[in-house]
């Protein structure tokens, strides 16, 4: 599980992306996996889930977990505001292609990403548990964080695919 | 019937297609066991045969078409009376019928596995020739050959060749036209040959009173111009070549006319074409002899067969739905005004609410498959079983029509054939045993399906030795799943065979030492939201009894609200419901068992096991639910009612957690969550027997 | 273009058949054995019909029997497929009263052939 997933830059080195906000992190994530930007639903509590998957919604007839990274990430747990945005993610957990919808602070925009700008995860000084970060970007004057996300949901309890088959 | 998934793809359908030929042939096989002369099941068995190497050659299903192909002709020797069906006929060809499977399971998949063909040639080889035994037939039949008529091969025709045309005599026979063949069509086809000149001979025609419209007695002679080969000419006249009058005259410089035809039919030179059975390459299959469900769930794949009028009364309903939809939205361009519009409203709501109900009921009903299908299976497995134990096993089935959902019927395989499995190896008796205990030296095995309610029924009943108690008993001492001389109800103790790691055989045997127990089973069972019961007296049989809901989809449940989440208990498994009042609540505390009538039952505060952190309702509500036996109540702040639950399954994030089986949407957009009352009730017996513990 | 009836047991062949003749811009309607290709064919008047022999119910041979004493289908090609070399069978076929014949496994251009060839097109 620690060995982190890669990032599949383009031929020219270039990956497009959508920003977002969580804390004061600013967070990258392929425009490919998104699926849709919502507001805030009525969550609807698992009693018994892992504190990073804490709620479920309706998401089109879908029940979809809902997934604050700031557990992850150790971040304190803050109050929704306007601003807030549901980002609804696919990926592939168990072999299982999974949508999870990300609660986010506040979406930017989609960008292009520039290979030759990023870097590893430094093994000191991150505030961040090291296997949960894929690539430090430079953008403009801020430094974007990929999280690794088959590493963040992959450590959830329960999640293992030997449960129920 | 019409094919739902099957789609655009005649190869997939033509699997389809295969896996039920041959389920069907095989039955019928099986039924010609005890009626070896029924004249009936061996064309069964011949037209399946049939249609298998036809339908198989089209798609490509080479080495399937040739190697059914001697099993179709011995059938039809059978069926002509030249060979008589016997007993190591039928059991050679329910062996060919595997190979058959394998056939098509390996054809179109990568054929790369050179090593592996050897192997399967050589199975497949191996049964043709005990099938040429069994049939009293020396050598092999030579192979099919088949001429493909409309091809009209036209190459290697050299010396039917005429350099500067033909002339061409003809007369169909007198009821061509009513069979469908027109004259003008033909000519036609002369025509796009080279030049033609046709000259009608009308002397032939009867007198009228004698003409019968649909009789053709004209002749046409017809001078064809251009380097058209004999063959060419031929093949126009191909279908009615043998009962016609054709004479064909190279054409040269001052040939005279040809005379008036005599009666004299020529036969076309003949190409045979090669057939797929000629050919050398041959795909390879890997397993062979491959029984039992695996092959079938395979074989049934992802499509499901509805009949017509199923897909008519669900297109009847969706027209309807149609209708009041555009009454819902002039009525919602209008606005609603005063108490007519809300009437037109409520009528509108009453009718989708109807149509709702209507279309989920027909919707359910298009997965529903009579469990014949499954039960099917079954007598195969039997039949071998009886075979490998020696022992006398009649299989009686009762209740096929009972109708099971499509996916419920694939999963129950499984488990069905481990406890039929367990009664032919650990329950039916060896003949002589059974005759010393007095029982007719053959065994009865008892396989029925029953509709309950919302539930189907099966049972697996023998007329074996029974569980042996003590041996359970002991063993469960072994393993410590029971205190040494603990006391327990009878049904208690059966109970225990199903304990992970529980099994009674004394020697593992080829049968049912395959490392399934009957845990699995019931896990298996328990994950379609059914149960699985046991009763056995001794030397008398044991009794397997299966209750299964009819669909996972949908299920009725009980809408119950614990803190300020909302949450569903399948209706099913609810007992009843009282009330908790706060003085209760506070006397039961610490102890968490409730008096039912004559029975102290555990129960759950639903608010502190979810965490709720939130204040008591001041009536609350225990809702006591059941299952195999066993209950528990739970207690919840609200009783909210009666709910028509569409199970959502959760993301693998949530699957792990054990007090829910899945979630629903409800009314107003949200989401509840289903409570699973197998894991609630093991909780809770949990909790009472650490209190217990406790003191 | 034509109506075509097409009556098979088995399904796949009749996907086949349907899948073919559709491309060429036919309209082609199933039935799954003899009886209900009996049954069709008493309802509609077909431009063309393409029959197996070997079914249950009702086989091939009967059914272009009796489709022959029906009005409606005066006169209408009927094509029947088979497996067999047997000429024997092509002769009691012909003697039922059919058109012309396929042999399978075919291609789906032998088959437009034959359909082309019948109906002139």
């Amino acid at each position: 599980m620690s060995e982190r997933s890669t990032t599949e830059w383009d031929a020219s080195g270039q990956l497009e992306v959508l920003t977002f906000d969580i804390g004061d992190e600013r967070l990258a994530i392929e425009a490919v996996s998104i699926r849709e930007i919502l507001d805030l639903l009525p969550e609807t509590r698992v009693p018994g889930a892992a504190a990073l998957v804490a709620s479920v919604v309706n998401f089109r007839g879908k029940i979809i977990p809902i997934a604050d990274l700031r557990v992850a990430f150790g971040m304190p747990i803050q109050e929704a505001t306007a601003d807030n945005r549901i980002v609804v993610i696919e990926t592939e957990l168990d072999g299982e292609a999974t949508q999870i919808g990300l609660r986010t602070d506040k979406v930017h925009e989609v960008t292009i990403l520039e290979r030759a700008r990023s870097s590893e995860p430094p093994v000191l000084g991150m505030r961040w548990r090291r296997q949960y970060v894929r690539e430090l970007v430079r953008l403009a004057e801020d430094v974007v964080v990929i999280p690794d996300l088959a590493n963040i949901f992959g450590a959830v309890p329960g999640a293992a695919s030997t449960l129920q088959h | 019937m019409s094919g739902v998934g099957e789609g655009q793809d005649p190869v997939a359908a033509f699997r389809v297609e295969a896996a039920d030929l041959l389920d069907g042939t095989e039955q019928a096989l099986l039924d010609l066991t005890h009626d070896l002369g029924s004249r009936e099941l061996i064309d069964t068995v011949f037209r399946g045969m049939h249609t298998l190497k036809g339908s198989g050659a089209m798609f490509g299903f080479d080495a399937l078409a040739a190697f059914t192909h001697h099993c179709e002709t011995a059938f039809d020797r059978v069926r002509k009376g030249l060979a008589p069906a016997t007993q190591e006929l039928v059991a050679v060809t329910l062996s060919a019928m595997d190979h058959m499977r394998a056939l098509v399971e390996v054809q179109g998949q990568a054929s790369g596995a050179g090593l592996a063909a050897a192997g399967i040639a050589a199975a497949g080889e191996a049964i043709l020739a005990q099938l040429h035994a069994a049939i009293g037939d020396t050598a092999a039949p030579p192979p099919a050959t088949t001429r493909d008529a409309a091809t009209g091969n036209s190459d290697g025709g050299d010396a039917g060749e005429a350099q500067g045309g033909w002339r061409i005599a003809f007369r169909l026979p007198a009821d061509a036209m009513a069979n469908g063949t027109n004259p003008l069509i033909l000519l036609d086809e002369l025509r796009d040959l080279g030049e033609a000149e046709v000259v009608a001979q009308t002397g032939a025609i009867p007198p009228l009173d004698v003409l019968e419209a649909q009789e053709c007695h004209l002749g046409w002679e017809v001078t064809l111009r251009g380097p058209a080969t004999r063959e060419a000419i031929e093949d126009v006249f191909i279908f009615v070549m043998d009962d016609m009058d054709l004479r064909l005259e190279p054409l040269t410089a001052a040939a005279p006319l040809a005379p008036p035809l005599p009666a004299a039919a020529q036969t076309p030179a003949e190409t045979p074409a090669q057939t797929p059975a000629d050919r050398p390459a041959q795909t390879p299959a890997q397993t062979l002899a491959e029984t039992g469900p695996a092959r079938a769930a395979r074989a049934t794949g992802e499509s499901v067969r509805v009949p017509a009028e199923r897909l008519d009364v669900l297109m009847d309903r969706v027209g309807e739905l149609v209708i009041v939809q555009s009454r819902l939205a002039q009525l919602a361009s209008g606005g609603i005004n005063g108490p007519a519009g809300e009437l037109a409203l409520r009528s509108i709501s009453e009718e989708v609410e109807r149509l709702a109900s209507e279309l989920r009921d027909t919707t359910m009903v298009l997965r529903m498959v009579p469990i014949a299908t499954l039960f099917g299976r079954f007598r195969r497995l039997v039949h071998d079983l009886a075979r490998e134990t020696g022992k006398v096993i009649e299989l009686v089935t009762d209740g096929e029509s009972t109708e099971i959902d499509k996916t419920v019927s694939e999963r129950l395989a499984d488990p069905i054939v481990h406890l039929i499995r367990n009664s032919c190896d650990h329950g039916l008796e060896p003949p002589e045993e059974r005759v010393a205990a007095g029982k007719p030296a053959g065994g009865r095995l008892r396989l029925a399906a029953e509709q309950a309610g919302g539930e189907v029924l099966i049972t697996i009943a023998d007329d074996g030795r029974g569980i042996d108690r003590e041996r359970v008993r002991a063993k469960a001492e072994a393993n410590g799943l029971i205190q040494p001389g603990q006391v327990l109800a009878d049904g208690e103790l059966l109970q225990l065979i199903f304990q992970p790691g529980f099994s009674t055989a004394a020697q593992v045997t080829n049968l049912s030492g395959r490392g399934v127990g009957m845990d699995v089973v019931k896990r298996t069972i328990e994950a379609l939201r059914g149960t699985i019961d046991v009763t056995s007296q001794p030397g008398r049989g044991s009794v397997m009894t299966l209750r299964i809901p009819l669909t996972l989809a949908i299920i009725e449940g009980l809408l119950v609200r614990v803190g300020e989440g909302k949450y569903v208990i399948p209706l099913a498994a609810v007992e009843e419901c009282i009330e908790l009042s706060l003085e209760d609540d506070i006397r039961s505390r610490g102890r968490s068992m409730i008096q039912l009538r004559e029975q102290l039952v555990p129960f759950l505060r639903l608010r502190e096991l979810f965490d709720t952190g939130t204040r008591p309702d001041a009536f609350q509500k225990i809702v006591v639910i059941a299952t195999g036996g066993e209950r528990v109540g739970l207690v919840v702040d609200q009783i909210i009612g009666s709910h028509q639950t569409v199970i959502k399954s959760m993301s693998c994030l949530h699957r792990g957690i054990p007090s829910f089986s899945g979630a629903t949407i409800l009314g107003d957009g949200g989401v509840a969550l289903i409570l699973d009352v197998v894991q609630l009730v093991a909780l809770g017996q949990q909790q009472e027997e650490r209190l217990r513990a406790a003191g | 273009m034509s109506t075509i009836l097409t009556v098979d047991d088995s399904s796949s062949i009749r996907m086949a058949i349907r899948i073919a003749l559709s491309g060429a811009g036919h309209t082609v309607q199933e039935a799954g054995d003899g009886v209900q290709g009996l049954a069709s064919a008493g309802n509609a008047k077909f431009d063309l019909i393409i029959t197996d022999l070997n079914m249950p119910n009702m086989n091939g041979l009967e059914m272009i029997r009796e489709i022959r004493k029906l009005p409606v289908q005066a006169g209408t090609p009927i094509i029947f497929l088979t497996t067999e070399s047997d000429e024997g069978l092509k002769q009691q076929a012909r003697a039922a009263g059919a058109t012309g014949w396929l042999v399978k496994p075919f291609e789906p251009e032998n088959l437009l052939r034959v359909v082309r060839k019948v109906l002139g097109q």
